[in-house]
């Protein structure tokens, strides 16, 4: 009997210090943020050509010029918060950060937790295989033949896993689980996989650096608008931000970027 | 250039040290506290802390990392991922810490607890002067052990985005291509670390042995 | 007869089912040397440790100098530093040289000044012959040596009165007598003295009075010479039979040895 209550007034301690630290949003979190001149923005700058980090640790990319531009309209200074990318989301539903920027694609699930800007840039979606591969791969179901390899937690993880795997199409053993795409991509190479399911742009760049890759087929599938994610319910923050991308994208600001970034 | 990323990886060796340091020490007193607990403390002190450690050691560290992170740098305490992230280390290695050392009192034995005793000594001071320096000597080998794990374990805090070694190596391995000279360079420090540690325990180790012949 | 040092009053102790000893008394008078002699397993070590409160009891009570130390809220810690303890086991602090064993309680228990503490730690060393040892630990020293510096260890407290828990049943043959001697010198020195022992020589030699104890109860007392010579009970009389007659193997194997 002792021994129970013990255990219960601890789950009852624990508890009550997880509801002491978590709770939502104030609702002038803009405000907090302009009064603190500052805005902390999370990324995983890990997925060149969106957000990665030069030989001086600096962080560069898509992501990182976009933000920066944002920040300098919003009157703040930026200040980046580097973490993989599965904890990004958390960080930003317990108020670690104030917004996060990492190629982040809507999805309902996602929607739940927390808020999405409207979208930036729109991604497709991008099958890599080895050149020699046999076979022909020319809609994306054609896939479900060969071993598949994703990044974790990505929508592309989620397309695959919900259009293949649940189908019945690609027995769950050859779908192929990695923490990073260019891991994935050496993978590829080295022959362990036969298909990669990514980004399109980062595939591209990744084919080439990479060498003895090519894509076979690229379309919206997955992915689509890339959004920034903003903590839940943040009207103001959303709004604000919201503004500087129309602004930004009828400056040609964002095409601008993409050029940049992007092209071949 | 690839000297400029060599040496980003080798700055994230400050980041790494720095959380072992806090996180052992911390895990150490509250490791002994618990041990202590556990030994000495009677029924029920002796049950929440064998449920502590059961617990702790049940669970992979990078869950608890995650948990502990959440109420260490909640809205309460506010501690940045940094400290949050060397303290909820600390914390999972005091429970492996605490074995170590509840196996080293019961080695020292009850029977230097009764001499103790019988000099006069009340418990406490019987702890401090005659179980403990004994009990120390005994834990160094294994408590060694724990170092290293303690120090390859940090490499988790990246998970929290502390940039240490490990996460440094995976940002640059993302922007060179060259997974092998970043992962390379980030075990050779782990390794070297992990050696002089152990090296330098060693060392205390046999400095503190009591001499057995003549 | 002047007031017993130590004295236990119809003294129990039971563990769960099992009565270890049953309403024993004894009374410890100053300069007297009792030893308790009896089979193994009968409570005697058990009884010591009550005497000195190392162990709880269930019934009975302790007294030291007239003073009731069983009583409830007595202070244990204080008691244990004016009965000294020397144990079957030596137990020996580890970590400390024979001079740090002696000093130890000294400085930590009666909070004497090290210096003083050493020169007086030095002179209980010197008392048992191991002055020359003080800087060894006790994994350099012989069983009889860490024997001799745990009885130091115990004179240095200045206690009351000295409790022997078989101290040389854990000795090669060949250390017995060394440690033998030193306890013979404490007697002759009129320190107060309960001993278990199955040494029937020092026994006979030494004790003011000798106590057989069987099965958890004190069977019979007396003068050494009477007890020995006269004993009055049979069972008194088989373990005194059987006891010499192995106290004589060993001596004849000594004998061959050498």
């Amino acid at each position: 009997m002792k021994r129970i209550f013990v255990l219960v007034s601890l789950l009852a301690i624990v508890s009550l210090v997880l509801t002491a630290c978590g709770g939502g949003t104030s609702s002038n979190h803009l405000d907090a943020i302009k009064k603190a001149g500052v805005i902390k923005v999370g990324t995983s700058a890990d997925y060149p050509p969106f957000e990665s980090v030069d030989a001086n640790g600096n962080k560069v990319g898509f992501d990182i010029d976009l933000m920066t531009e944002i920040a300098k309209r919003l009157n703040v200074k930026l200040e980046w918060v580097d973490m993989p990318f599965d904890s990004l989301i958390a960080a930003v539903q317990e108020g670690k950060i104030d917004a996060a920027i990492s190629s982040f694609n809507y999805s309902p699930e996602r929607d739940k937790t927390i808020d999405f800007s409207d979208a930036y840039y729109t991604s497709e979606d991008a099958f890599t295989v080895a050149d020699g591969l046999t076979g022909n791969i020319t809609k994306p179901e054609d896939v479900a033949a060969y071993k598949v390899g994703v990044q974790t937690g990505t929508t592309q993880d989620s397309w695959l896993t919900d259009n293949l795997v649940k189908t019945g199409k690609l027995p769950e053993a050859n779908l192929f689980h990695y923490d990073r795409v260019d891991q994935a991509m050496m993978d590829l190479k080295n022959g362990r996989v036969d298909v990669i399911m990514s980004d399109y742009i980062p595939a591209q760049a990744l084919a080439t650096q990479i060498g003895g890759l090519k894509i076979v087929y690229h379309g919206v599938l997955s992915s689509g608008p890339l959004n920034i994610v903003i903590p839940n319910g943040d009207k103001e923050l959303q709004q604000a931000i919201n503004d500087i991308i129309k602004q930004l994208k009828s400056e040609g600001f964002i095409d601008k970027l993409a050029v940049k970034y992007f092209a071949q | 250039m690839l000297v400029n990323f060599v040496s980003y990886i080798v700055q994230g060796t400050a980041i790494t040290l720095a959380v072992t340091l806090i996180a052992l020490p911390f895990g150490l007193v509250f490791g002994l506290t618990l041990a202590l607990l556990h030994t000495y403390g009677g029924k029920v002190l002796n049950r929440l802390a064998a449920l502590y450690s059961l617990f702790m050691r049940g669970v992979p560290p990078i869950v608890l990392l995650f948990i502990l992170y959440f109420i260490l740098s909640g809205r309460l305490l506010n501690l940045s991922a940094f400290w949050a992230g060397s303290l909820s280390l600390g914390i999972v290695s005091s429970a492996y810490q605490m074995e170590i050392l509840r196996g080293a009192l019961l080695a020292v034995g009850g029977g230097q607890m009764t001499a103790a005793r019988a000099v006069g000594m009340s418990r406490l001071q019987s702890i401090r002067y005659i179980i403990l320096p004994q009990a120390l000597r005994i834990a160094i080998p294994p408590w060694s052990n724990e170092a290293s794990i303690v120090l390859k374990d940090s490499s988790l805090v990246y998970a929290l985005g502390v940039p240490e070694i490990l996460r440094r190596a995976q940002q640059l391995s993302a922007t060179t291509q060259q997974p092998f000279l970043a992962y390379g360079t980030a075990a050779l420090i782990y390794f070297l670390l992990v050696f002089a540690t152990n090296r330098a325990l060693d060392y205390l180790s046999a400095r503190t042995q009591l001499p057995t012949h003549p | 007869m002047p007031d017993p040092i130590l004295e236990a009053r119809s003294l129990t102790k039971i563990y769960g089912q099992n009565v270890i000893f049953k309403d024993i008394n004894i009374k410890v008078t100053e300069g007297e040397t009792i030893v308790i002699i009896g089979p193994s397993g009968t409570g005697k070590s058990t009884l010591l440790r009550c005497m000195n409160l190392l162990t709880g009891v269930d019934g009975g009570q302790v007294f030291l100098d007239g003073k009731e130390i069983t009583a409830k809220g007595y202070n244990e810690d204080e008691v244990r530093q004016h009965i000294g303890m020397v144990f079957q086991n030596f137990l020996l602090f580890n970590h400390l040289t024979a001079l740090g064993n002696v000093m130890i309680g000294l400085t930590k228990v009666k909070k004497m000044p090290r210096e003083q503490a050493k020169e007086k730690a030095m002179e209980e060393l010197k008392r048992v012959g191991l002055a020359d040892r003080a800087d060894h630990y006790p994994g350099q020293l012989s069983g009889g040596q860490q024997q001799r510096v745990a009885i130091a260890r115990a004179l240095a407290m200045d206690p009351r009165v000295m409790l022997f828990d078989e101290p040389t049943s854990a000795l090669d043959p060949e250390l017995i007598g060394e440690v033998l001697g030193v306890m013979e010198k404490l007697a002759r020195d009129h320190m107060t003295m309960l001993v278990v022992t199955h040494e029937m020589g020092f026994a006979r030699e030494v004790a003011d009075r000798i106590i057989f104890m069987e099965k958890g109860s004190i069977v019979e007392e007396g003068a050494p010479d009477d007890l020995f010579d006269h004993p009055q009970h049979n069972r008194t009389r088989e373990f005194l039979w059987k006891i010499t007659e192995l106290y004589g193997k060993k001596e004849k194997e000594k004998a061959g040895k050498s």
